[in-house]
């Protein structure tokens, strides 16, 4: 008797509250996943962001696009875990690219690393783009200050 | 696309490591039009400082001076104990081995030093000793059949970076066997504030300011004792050649000095990389940046970088994982022209084994001294150097392979790998100009 209600109330669900819930969305899909997880450290992979995570994964770790970097010799705090380590946060959480925030705002794109990386890492495109996630996801941060942990 | 950026050329060499500068030099030397198409400079910007061509194959690790016989002997026993290797296949033009060996050498001798015909034994950051026929200049009064007495092994003090004792074990090994005594000092030289993280390229670029060489030329001989005969340095003795570090470090100590063996990330590795630059410039080799698309070989335009290059031959000098001329695209497959990947040694030899499509788990074995048949993976060639296709046919009279992309050989493990891309490159680029080796 319980089973027979139980599939009356999800089919109930399913054909009167869910549609008028559908009815009353707003914005973008990307948007409403925005509004709920982007708090939690979560964006949607776009396809872009998908072949800039395949094109930093190139990185070997070898360091050689340090030693042509200008803003590292500039600025001692970029000296030993900075902008090109930044690039490997691609794959990973945002909760991360926080952390890189400041260098990756600092870099320039003078692109002057870029020619002596020997798996041909795109690193100011990706450093543009990171730079770009982490202020979108500062700023839907800003919009919604009370999930904020 | 607009006539004015098509170029015709001779020779369109895709790849700017060791192998296509060797090549495109030594098209350029026979008279060719030259093109260089490179997406980036490959493995050589990650080089150490050694140019390994052969070890003798009966040499064992820990007596490294039991092998006496020459470089090109050693090639000779490579070809005769490893099948499908680039030098078996090879084996009746090994008399000119030396011939590209001394071609690259004399094309580099900004940076690099004259061989001997004999591996020089050079010091490992790790404590090894590490056989090459040639050596960056900086590291040639390091050889360790040559030192006699006590070899001073410097690190820095204060320095994260390198362990003059670790270094110093790789010389105690082959001290019973006619070495050098090693002795480890630290110097007390880049003691600043981050001093213990700064890179080696920073310390290279403090040794070259003037002055700073001959104060490091004054610590080292305030620590210098009876009996020592030579020092050996971490590889940051200047970036640049001719701020001549080393030897002003020398003159002022009063001893041979030289750097050992680099890890990464590499100053030796950008002194390569800078002397191929000015190498290509001076020689007129025309390079463009940007991968090779929609180029299908020979008489054909291929687009790079914004021009389209029509070329008589190309050699392709692609590299393997590391450049990318080897790439995973659902099956392991070259990534130019899209030819088929073989490998050449291991239980995956046998042709009739589709191997390109196996899993890659399937390719490495856990014993680490057994043939990975992965890392040997890359192109079957002639003995032209004319990439096969799958059923073992020539795929184009006028292309040509060269260095890591032709399989065969590991050249990140079996001493071969810069010999490799030098003998390749020098005969696939003689070969493309129309000139036979």
């Amino acid at each position: 008797m319980s089973k027979a209600r139980s599939y009356a109330w999800l089919a109930w669900r399913a054909v009167v509250p869910h549609p008028l819930r559908a009815l009353r969305r707003r914005g973008t899909g990307e948007e409403r996943f925005l509004a709920s997880y982007a708090t939690e450290g979560l964006a949607p992979t776009s396809l872009e962001a998908r072949a800039d995570a395949e094109a930093a994964s190139g990185c070997i770790s070898c360091g050689l696009c340090e030693s042509a970097c200008t803003l590292r010799g500039a600025i001692p705090a970029i000296r030993s875990l900075g902008l090109h380590a930044a690039f490997r946060l691609c794959g990973k959480s945002d909760e991360m690219l926080a952390h890189a925030a400041t260098e990756l705002s600092a870099c320039a794109t003078c692109t002057g690393c870029e020619p002596l990386c020997p798996t041909g890492v795109p690193i100011t495109r990706l450093v543009r783009a990171l730079a770009a996630r982490a202020a979108a996801l500062d700023a839907a941060r800003r919009d919604n200050p009370t999930q904020d942990r | 696309m607009a006539p004015a950026t098509r170029i015709e050329c001779d020779v369109l060499v895709v790849g700017g490591g060791m192998a296509g500068a060797t090549a495109a030099l030594a098209a350029r030397e026979a008279g060719a039009r030259v093109v260089m198409a490179r997406k980036s400079p490959g493995s050589t910007g990650l080089s150490g400082g050694a140019v390994s061509v052969a070890q003798d194959p009966a040499c064992m690790p820990d007596a490294p001076f039991a092998a006496r016989s020459g470089v090109v002997e050693s090639a000779r026993r490579i070809a005769a104990t490893r099948p499908g290797h680039p030098y078996q296949l090879l084996r009746d033009r090994l008399d000119r081995l030396w011939n590209a060996v001394e071609f690259a050498t004399g094309q580099f001798s900004s940076v690099l030093a004259p061989p001997t015909g004999r591996n020089r034994w050079l010091l490992t950051p790790f404590g090894h000793a590490h056989p090459a026929a040639a050596c960056q200049r900086t590291m040639a009064a390091g050889d360790l059949a040559e030192v006699r007495g006590t070899l001073l092994v410097c690190g820095f003090e204060g320095h994260l970076g390198w362990d003059p004792g670790l270094v110093a074990s790789g010389a105690v090994r082959v001290e019973p066997l006619g070495g050098p005594r090693p002795r480890a000092v630290l110097l007390d030289l880049f003691r600043w504030e981050e001093g213990a993280l700064g890179k080696p390229f920073d310390l290279a670029r403090l040794l070259e300011a003037p002055g700073a060489a001959e104060e490091a030329g004054k610590v080292l001989k305030r620590v210098l004792v009876r009996g020592d005969a030579a020092a050996v340095l971490p590889p940051v003795l200047g970036i640049d050649p001719a701020a001549r570090v080393q030897e002003r470090i020398a003159a002022e100590a009063g001893i041979p000095v030289a750097e050992f063996l680099s890890d990464l990330p590499s100053v030796p590795g950008l002194r390569m990389h800078r002397a191929i630059e000015a190498r290509l410039a001076a020689a007129g080799v025309e390079v463009l940046g940007g991968e090779v698309r929609g180029g299908a070989g020979p008489d054909l335009p291929a687009a790079v970088g914004g021009r389209e290059v029509v070329a008589r031959s190309w050699v392709l000098a692609s590299g393997r994982f590391v450049g990318g001329g080897i790439e995973r695209r659902g099956e392991l497959r070259e990534a130019v022209l899209g030819l088929p990947v073989q490998a050449s040694e291991g239980p995956f030899a046998d042709p009739s084994i589709r191997f390109a499509a196996r899993p890659s788990a399937t390719l490495t074995l856990a014993d680490s001294r057994a043939p990975q048949a992965l890392l040997a993976a890359g192109l079957r060639v002639d003995g032209d150097l004319h990439p096969l296709d799958a059923e073992g046919r020539v795929v184009h009279p006028r292309v040509f392979a060269a260095g890591a992309v032709v399989g065969g050989h590991d050249p990140a493990s079996d001493g071969t790998g810069m010999g490799v891309a030098i003998f390749t490159g020098w005969l696939a680029g003689r070969a493309a100009a129309g000139r036979g080796a």
